[in-house]
């Protein structure tokens, strides 16, 4: 039995992961859109099968209301900015996609590096899961550092957020609801604000191209 | 009635208020500053039951709790979030700004004092993340209150930088929460401080290093800590003066706050020594970045931000020295917000006159605004450290305190750079108040009135230079006996 829960449970997080990588190689909005979504979805399924093998009721809500919220509403919302953008041209990266995916890897191996004590700490069967957790944490970072639109900016943060998330729900089977609830509520008050400013920056700049945004310095 | 519900009340109240009634009206402006008397009297009140020897707690589970380290960032909270409801947007006269923006700032305005008062007094580490990661939405709602190109840029800066770093900081929470379940196993309260302090001795400690990585980083990146300070300058600068005083005096304040509530379960856990290796290296970065960066200003804003992040470095240098160390920290911390904000109001008031952020634009304050000029420049005597002001004695009690510690050579280091910080500030200050307005400047005060609560932040900041009064000291003492705990 514990042993299907900690495949599972490693499968999952290796698709999260693998999701979070696709903005590496795929170039345009869309697909980055799409893969978060299914990223989410997987996450989701994550959380529901640690719920059921751990016998946590609670962690079936937190499962709900990420798929309402990440899987419905939060892609709904990007796809209609999307929409709105779609007649920009698409930008190179500053890191080529060769050195994207090699410095990823090695930021995975990082992950695996500095989570060995929590592996060796924790005695849950969705344990073997949290270094992936960590390298996608890790990849969500320097994709908000290395890319120029500021539409895949706020992609690279939401997954840094599914990372998290992931990593909770594996290590400690989801901190406390009532706090799930409130990070939930921050998280979409975040993604909001971000796309009223991403709607302002689009109307004084004309572009989302965030190289522009250097005016302020020293 | 319950010291909690006064003190979040009020601003809850003020921004339901103002979210109400469209299109705007002056009353509102004036209730929300009455208000926001009753969330300081709410703050003296804490005050007094540390004075009396005990700790307030509220709701089950002590949900809310106020010990001598959450009072003395309420106070200051609340003392500054009443400087910005009174000398805010909307109060009558001519400031510069229509109904809507002053709508708009009377909303979140009061949301993000809200935020961080609540996040000083939560009991439980969960809560009082979301309440930092809120205090950086409700906070750039207001950064663009005009829109610019340099407020738009600033406000996407920090709210990306902000919710980055945020996130790490959840990261930690997360972390330092597992080693915590993987001790004592899933129970109620288990993210409450007193519960975490308590079984901190038995923690794994290098996962609650990595955990304290993950935070310090995380909320170091609010506090406006070197290298994750480059939100800092343009937020500060581009932001309205009311907020930019709320930023740089207190929400600074309130992201130290945290890494500092963590820093002692950690030092519980594995001893001082990893914590204050940590704090001493970020916070010299912050100093030096801080000084020299403060030699090239040509913006006054950008100057007194930068400024800000010297302070946190300073402060982040005293915690690392011990109880003595700690407890100059702490009045560093009250000087600095009480200093702070009085200048970066001040600024707004010469903003509105000059038009102008550049050093080289503003000539002849003096002349043009006495009284303003004469409070700007003590207020900038005051950051940087001159006597008879506060900082000019939590800074000598920080060195007392290094050498009581034996770090002659790291003194010597910041003592280096605070005289860099020192001789260039000087410099800026000088080419803004003497010579001729330009042409086209107004000469003469204006409305007066706003200079009244400013000068009494800077006759505190005279007495704080003068004496250390006892409430406070005692206030002061039981921060340093938690960490002592």
């Amino acid at each position: 039995m514990d042993s299907v829960f900690s495949q599972l449970s490693v499968m999952g997080s290796s698709l999260v992961l693998i999701f979070g990588l696709i903005l590496l190689w795929r170039r345009g909005v869309t697909a980055y859109i799409s893969a978060f979504t299914w990223q989410s979805a997987v996450l989701s399924g994550v959380t529901a099968i640690v719920a059921y093998f751990g016998h946590d009721h609670e962690l079936y809500w937190v499962a709900v209301a990420l798929f309402l919220l990440k899987v419905v509403v939060i892609p709904r919302l990007l796809r209609r900015m999307e929409r709105r953008f779609a007649a920009e041209r698409e930008l190179a990266p500053y890191v080529n996609t060769a050195t994207s995916l090699v410095i990823s890897g090695l930021l995975v191996l990082f992950g695996y590096a500095i989570t060995r004590p929590l592996v060796a700490l924790s005695q849950l069967p969705t344990r073997a899961g949290m270094p992936l957790a960590m390298g996608l944490v890790l990849v969500s970072l320097f994709v908000i550092i290395s890319r120029k639109k500021a539409l895949t900016q706020v992609i690279g943060f939401l997954m840094l957020e599914n990372g998290l998330a992931l990593l909770a729900v594996l290590g400690t089977y989801g901190i406390p609801l009532i706090v799930e609830l409130g990070v939930f509520l921050d998280v979409l008050m975040g993604f909001l604000v971000m796309q009223i400013f991403i709607y302002q920056i689009h109307e004084t700049f004309e572009s989302i191209d965030v190289e522009q945004l250097n005016r302020l310095r020293h | 009635m319950n010291t909690f519900a006064m003190l979040l009340g009020p601003p809850l109240l003020a921004a339901l208020l103002a979210a109400a009634v469209k299109p705007y009206r002056r009353f509102v402006g004036w209730t929300n500053a009455l208000l926001s008397l009753l969330s300081l009297g709410a703050a003296v009140v804490l005050w007094r039951h540390i004075l009396a020897g005990d700790v307030l707690t509220s709701g089950p589970l002590e949900f809310l709790r106020a010990d001598a380290l959450s009072t003395l960032l309420a106070l200051c909270v609340s003392v500054v979030g009443a400087l910005a409801a009174w000398l805010g947007p909307g109060m009558g006269g001519d400031d510069g700004y229509d109904g809507a923006q002053a709508r708009r700032f009377r909303i979140f305005a009061n949301l993000f004092t809200l935020m961080m008062l609540f996040a000083v007094v939560s009991n439980n580490v969960g809560f009082m993340w979301i309440a930092i990661e809120a205090t950086t939405i409700t906070s750039a709602m207001l950064i663009p209150l005009h829109v610019t190109k340099a407020s738009v840029e600033a406000s996407w800066k920090y709210i990306l930088i902000g919710s980055v770093g945020i996130a790490l900081a959840f990261g930690g929470t997360v972390l330092g929460y597992f080693d915590f379940v993987n001790l004592a196993g899933r129970q109620e309260g288990a993210l409450n401080w007193t519960v975490l302090m308590a079984s901190a001795p038995h923690l794994h400690p290098q996962v609650i290093q990595l955990a304290f990585v993950f935070i310090l980083i995380g909320y170091g990146t609010k506090a406006g800590l070197a290298p994750m300070h480059t939100w800092l300058p343009d937020a500060h600068s581009e932001a309205p003066a009311p907020l930019s005083a709320m930023m740089s005096g207190v929400l600074l304040a309130v992201a130290l706050y945290a890494v500092i509530r963590w820093k002692f379960v950690v030092n519980a856990a594995v001893g001082t020594g990893f914590t204050d290796d940590l704090f001493t290296a970020m916070g010299l970065l912050s100093l030096a970045i801080g000084a020299f960066s403060l030699v090239i200003q040509r913006n006054y804003k950008r100057m007194l931000a930068y400024s800000s992040i010297e302070h946190t470095g300073l402060i982040c240098v005293g915690l690392a020295l011990g109880p003595l160390g700690m407890f100059a920290a702490m009045l560093h911390l009250l000087n600095h917000a009480l200093a702070k904000s009085t200048i970066f109001f001040l600024a707004g008031r010469v903003l509105h006159r000059y038009r102008t952020t550049e050093i080289s634009g503003v000539s002849g304050l003096l002349t043009a605004m006495p009284w303003t000029g004469g409070l700007f420049a003590a207020g900038v005597l005051a950051v940087i450290g001159l006597p008879p002001f506060g900082l000019f004695i939590s800074e000598f009690a920080l060195f007392r305190a290094g050498f009581a510690a034996g770090r002659p050579w790291l003194m010597g280091l910041v003592l280096a750079l605070l005289a860099v910080a020192f001789v260039s500030m000087i410099g800026h200050l000088n080419r803004m108040l003497y010579g001729a307005p330009a042409a086209g400047v107004t000469v003469g005060e204006g409305s007066a009135w706003p200079l009244v609560p400013l000068g009494l932040c800077v006759a505190a900041l005279v007495v704080l230079g003068l004496t250390l009064p006892a409430p406070l000291r005692v206030l002061l003492t039981r921060i340093v006996e938690i960490a002592g705990s």
